[in-house]
């Protein structure tokens, strides 16, 4: 990350933002805050006192709640730290208020800017039937589906007209229970009668639900950014497809899954998108993958991605200072042809959790924490050592963003910056991340969002080799007081003789 | 063996003796190897195990100990003598019913002195928005209850004994 | 200081046929030691595991730190009397290190016999404390016994070293400060139940362990009281009612390890301080003490040789080595502590036994532990030696040894006959710890001499009433006198008797000195005074 950034902001309408958000989201927004020469402001929870932004932010204002998370989406004291602190915009960072169209209604009510997108924007994306719909209608992919309340009568023909292969929901449902898939639609009408009965026995609740079945996904989103004006570029893609419990853990761009055709076809798609709602923002335009090439909206974020920095690798571009730029009203500027790309930029979020219990998430004391230091290495974190991951928040420790030339010197790269992370007191999912980058499938970029549910091996803990068992044993024993001093009070005559016997 | 570590769902038992040159570590009753202690400092400690040098980097707080080596984190806990024996003997594990994970008690199904049937809800639990519902592991009778509801606690804390089984 | 210069031809057909024989000896010693802590009838041990009880020494393997030496004294006690069926007198004693401390170990054997205490299992154990006041050493007794051997009442019970010697001097070494802890593993009853109501601390493991005066049959006897061992003595009555016994176990493991504990919270004394420089390992390896030691207990030997195999760097500094040549003194280093040293290398003469005195009383001002090795016939006999003044000179290195306060280590390296016993600091001299090498010997005078005098003496009776003997009918008288007096003056026959702290292979000679002059110097040495020297 740069220090500072040469760019005049004197027109700007805001000297001071507020970044209502916390850890590292926050420090890294108040690095671009800062470094242009504006004045950060940053409020926070009691469980956060000791944390980075705190420490780094020109003015840090306390806010309470009845959960530490509460505070954080208390819209009414975050305006008022706001107006007490004499910030002229707030910027939401991701999660907690920043795709609240309430809330960035009142920012602007308030006088402030909302560093973001406008409040009907975040509405119109914010609700997934409105998006897809809205996108359907602007002719852009969305995956086929038929819903059997639309129009009872036709559900049996329009399910057919959704294609193998397809899968069958109950409406009621959740949880997998009652879903048939059907690759052969000479079965569906008998398939549709077995869901509903089966609909019925769990949910009470015989209607159904068709889309089109995609095994084995990908999840591919683009970064896109749009002044307001009509001017909308987008900054290429990302490839998210490692998750586990839903949730990215693994981001790269380029995707190792496109085409250079491809590629241009779904950037450009998720531009039109964009486009099409004279967008203002940096955004994300998220799309299902199929195996065969086909992709189909899925959602789009009217905010920042945690996993903006692979883009910010591959192009240079400060997607928050682009962010800062478009709610000052300034224009774009350039063109998509003015975007290039250089090399291959991998994200690694490391998570307080320990993956063979399931990713369960963990907490402890941060007792000893060194980031990795080297070429082509970013880590964006909002703890420090002596801090403390607590259950309060999401288990996000850090990000590691690694870029290389081309992705096979990025993975080596991730790797060794990986081995040289010490994380000490709290388990993490490091040695996991490390077992997933050296995968066979993962190098060859053969991955789906169903990944690691298949391949549970990596997320088990292997069981050391006997002379790391010994070494640790060592070390181990060595650290504990009563075990060393029990050693160290032998006295030297009896430690010289052994275990000598007559 | 005197000492243990817990590493990994296993109990390593455990020795540490000196020698005129560092220490020596007893693995089992024949099972030796040499340590010495080429550097410390700061956390960072190398040795010399048996003639290899080994770097790690070492956190410790209370009885866990965390270690970094070769690249991986490692969490071990010490197990003092007498409170792993004292363990042994009165019931051990299945007396005591421990966090799986950090979190908060949402209800406490039942009180001091109550008959349990295995199987039966003891406490729900959240964590991480996940809820847990905690089950006897036994047939008993509840000796104490630690936690109240609204109340959050680490992995690992004791949320409720038994009664040990009297022979 | 400078190296002895070793004389030893190790290529000699007399080198090889020494270490044969000697060898022998040794292993002999090994395999009577691992019959006597091992070899027990399978019935004993398959009772003890049924009660769920470790052995003796698996007890104190847990109890001692990993990785420290264990210095077992009068392995062999016992081993001459009653018929061999009271290996160690059924008991272990020794020291070892514990929490880091240097500590008497007491732990009764109940693989032998149900740990019943013989006459010889009380010696062993009164001395086992004595050398605990001595030196100033914790003790950790591990009580597991079912009480006195009746049949031999009268031989342990009431006498000045008999049983009560055990709590006497038990009450001593808590008037002197010195910690005690008792782990009761099996019953202590009669008594052996004073043993931990006695200890500072006791710890007791339930369902294994109990203190009583009389067990539930003798209750039952006396008054009709019918009562369960648990009720009558167990862990929980005595930790939470009586107050006899202070910390309950689950176990022997955990019971153990509470001892430790305990131990660990011992203050650590301040040990006395001697001259001190780092150990060196002898030049000349001890596996030669083998081929030095003769076959023939009449034949002599360089005492310089023996010297030289225990010593740090085989370095000695001789003092007087014009003078008094059957006596060498001087001092060397023994695991880097400073000793002086005197080895007979012959008979004792004036000059030899003056200059003893001298070195005794150089070494005794200085704080310079002795280290007394014994090859001694005696002092020189005759009427020139007589007029020379030979007992009151002997009586001079007598008084100066007897009164010496610095520790002082003995060890019977070969013959050990006569006066020469006393004024090398035998037995009766309280020398800290005295141990025996195998093949030495040990009485009044040697066997052949003593059996010719025994022999005359039956001649004499037998010619008062005309009997006439032919030589067969003297071989006859002869031989099993001989073999008698053989037997009782052989090493075996000596630690039998706990005359002495253990036979040693001589190899192990260095490092058992070390751990009993490190145990020694728990003790503060005190001021030099002696009596009156006969001039």
């Amino acid at each position: 990350m740069k220090n500072s950034l040469s760019h005049d902001t004197s027109a700007w309408p805001f000297k001071a933002v507020l970044v209502a958000n916390r850890g590292e989201i926050a420090v890294r927004v108040l690095r671009t805050v800062q470094a242009l020469g504006l004045k950060g402001i940053v409020v926070f929870h009691a469980a956060d006192r000791g944390t980075l932004a705190v420490q780094m932010a020109d003015q840090a204002i306390e806010i309470t709640g009845s959960t530490p998370v509460a505070a954080y989406l208390d819209a009414e004291q975050i305006l008022k730290a706001a107006r007490d602190s004499g910030a002229g915009a707030i910027h939401p960072g991701y999660g907690f208020l920043s795709e609240n169209a309430g809330f960035a209604c009142a920012v602007a009510a308030a006088g402030l800017v909302f560093i973001g997108p406008l409040p009907e924007q975040i509405e119109l994306m914010g609700d997934k039937v409105r998006a897809r719909n809205f996108v359907e209608r602007a002719g852009f992919p969305v995956a086929p589906s038929a819903i059997e309340d639309d129009d009872p009568t036709s559900f049996n023909d329009r399910a057919r007209a959704v294609g193998t292969p397809l899968l069958i929901k109950p409406s009621a449902g959740g949880g997998g229970k009652g879903m048939r898939i059907v690759r052969d639609l000479a079965l569906l009408d008998s398939e549709i009668e077995r869901a509903r009965s089966e609909g019925q026995r769990y949910f009470g609740d015989g209607r159904l639900y068709v889309e089109r079945y995609i095994e084995n996904p990908r999840h591919i989103e683009v970064q896109v950014l749009g002044d307001g004006y009509g001017s909308v570029v987008h900054v290429f893609e990302r490839e998210c497809s490692v998750q586990r419990r839903f949730q990215k853990i693994v981001e790269e761009t380029p995707s190792p899954a496109l085409t250079p055709e491809l590629r241009a076809r779904i950037c450009e798609t998720a531009a039109g998108i964009a486009r099409s709602a004279a967008y203002r923002n940096a955004g994300t335009v998220e799309f299902i993958f199929a195996q065969s090439g086909e992709f189909f909206f899925l959602e789009m974020n009217t905010r920042l991605q945690v996993e903006h920095p692979v883009t910010e690798a591959i192009t240079g571009k400060d997607l928050v200072f682009e962010q800062l730029r478009v709610a000052a009203g300034e224009p774009l500027g350039y063109t998509q042809a003015d975007l290039q790309t250089s090399g291959h930029a991998i994200e690694l979020r490391i998570y307080a959790e320990d993956a063979a219990r399931g990713y369960t998430p963990t907490t402890g004391p941060l007792l000893q924490l060194r980031a990795p230091e080297g070429e082509g290495l970013r880590w964006d974190s909002g703890v420090i050592e002596g801090g403390e991951v607590t259950a309060a928040f999401d288990p996000m420790i850090a990000k590691l963003i690694v870029h290389g030339t081309d992705r096979s010197e990025a993975l080596a790269r991730a790797d060794h910056a990986l081995r040289d992370t010490v994380l000490l007191g709290c388990k993490t999912n490091i040695g996991f991340l490390r077992r997933l980058i050296t995968h066979p499938a993962f190098i060859a970029g053969d991955v789906h969002t169903g990944f690691l549910d298949a391949n549970p091996q990596i997320a088990a803990e292997p069981d050391p080799a006997p002379s790391t068992l010994q070494a640790l044993l060592a070390a181990a024993s060595l650290s504990t007081k009563t075990m060393r001093d029990g050693a160290d009070a032998i006295p030297d005559l009896h430690a010289a003789l052994g275990a000598w016997r007559n | 063996m005197h000492h243990a570590f817990e590493f990994a769902d296993n109990e390593h038992g455990v020795e540490l003796s000196r020698t005129p040159a560092g220490y020596r570590l007893h693995l089992d009753e024949t099972h030796t190897i040499d340590v010495r202690v080429l550097a410390e400092i700061d956390g960072r400690i190398t040795l010399n195990i048996d003639g290899r040098k080994v770097d790690a980097i070492i956190a410790t707080r209370g009885d866990e100990v965390f270690i970094h080596l070769d690249g991986e984190a490692y969490q071990l806990r010490y197990r003092h003598p007498l409170e792993r024996l004292a363990a042994q003997h009165q019931g051990g594990a299945a007396d005591g019913i421990r966090a799986p994970m950090p979190g908060s008690v949402i209800t406490v199904a039942v009180a001091a002195g109550d008959s349990v049937s295995r199987g039966q809800t003891l406490l729900m639990m959240e964590s991480m928005k996940m809820e847990t519902t905690l089950v006897a592991p036994r047939d008993g009778i509840v000796a104490a209850v630690n936690f109240a509801a609204g109340q959050s606690f680490d992995r690992d804390a004791l949320l409720l004994s038994l009664e040990p089984v009297t022979a | 200081m400078k190296r002895i210069e070793s004389q030893l031809n190790t290529g000699s057909a007399e080198f090889r046929a020494n270490v044969a024989h000697n060898r022998a000896i040794a292993d002999d010693l090994k395999a009577r030691q691992q019959a006597a802590r091992h070899e027990r009838p399978q019935r004993d041990i398959d009772r003890l595991r049924a009660q769920k009880k470790l052995l003796v020494r698996e007890r104190i393997a847990l109890l001692l730190d990993p990785g420290t030496p264990f210095l077992e004294l009068s392995t062999l006690a016992a081993g001459e009397a009653y018929d061999g069926s009271v290996p160690g007198a059924g008991c272990v004693i020794g020291i070892g290190i514990v929490a880091g401390r240097e500590v008497v170990i007491n732990a009764g054997d109940a693989s032998v016999k149900g740990g019943a205490w013989y006459p010889l299992t009380i010696k062993k154990t009164v001395r086992a404390l004595d050398i605990a006041i001595e030196n100033r050493l914790p003790v950790v007794h591990l009580c597991d016994s079912a009480g006195g051997f009746l049949p031999l009442q009268a031989d342990f019970f009431a006498d000045k070293y008999a049983a009560g010697r055990i709590f006497r001097n038990q009450c001593a070494l808590s008037k002197m400060g010195v910690p005690q802890v008792a782990v009761v593993l099996g019953h202590c009853t009669a008594g052996g139940a004073y043993v931990p109501a006695l200890s500072d601390y006791s710890v007791i493991v339930r369902g294994t362990g109990a203190i009583f005066l009389a067990g539930p049959p003798l209750v039952k006897a006396a008054t009709g009281e019918e009562v369960t061992v648990d009720a009558l003595g167990g862990a929980d009555m005595h930790t939470s009612v009586s107050g006899t016994a202070d910390y309950p176990a689950a176990s022997e493991e955990e019971a153990i390890a509470i001892a430790r504990d305990i131990v660990g919270n011992f203050a650590k004394a301040e040990k006395t301080k001697v001259q001190w420089q780092t150990p060196e390992p002898p030049l000349h390896d001890a596996e030669e003490l083998y081929g030095v030691l003769p076959r023939d207990i009449k034949q002599g030997f360089d005492m310089r040789e023996i010297i030289a195999r225990i010593v740090d760097g085989s370095r000695f500094h001789e003092y007087q080595p014009a003078y008094g040549k059957t006596l060498i003194c001087g001092y060397a280093h023994l695991w880097g502590y400073r000793i002086g040293i005197l080895a007979n290398n012959g008979v004792l003469f004036n000059d030899s036994a003056l200059k003893g005195a001298h070195f005794i009383e150089l070494c005794n001002r200085d704080r310079t532990p002795l280290l007394f090795l014994q090859n001694i016939t005696g002092f020189m006999v005759g009427r020139e030696y007589e007029q020379r003044g030979i007992t009151k000179d002997g009586a001079k290195m007598i008084m100066a040894m007897s009164n010496a306060t610095v520790p002082k280590l003995t060890v019977m390296c070969h013959g050990s006959f006569g006066a020469g016993n006393y004024g090398m600091s035998g037995r009766a001299f309280d020398s800290r710890f005295l141990f025996s090498w195998p093949q030495s010997q040990t009485a009044v005078m040697g066997a052949e001499q003593a059996a010719n005098v025994l022999v005359d003496i039956k001649i004499r009776q037998l010619a008062r009433t005309a009997q006439k003997l032919a030589p067969e009918d003297i071989a006859a008288i002869r031989e099993p006198v001989l073999d008698e007096y053989k037997r009782k003056s052989s090493a075996y026959w000596s630690t039998s008797e706990i005359w002495d702290d253990g036979i040693l292979d001589p190899a192990d000679t260095r490092n058992a000195l070390a751990m009993a002059l490190s145990a020694a110097l728990n003790a503060p040495i005190e001021e030099a005074r002696y009596g009156v020297f006969r001039m």
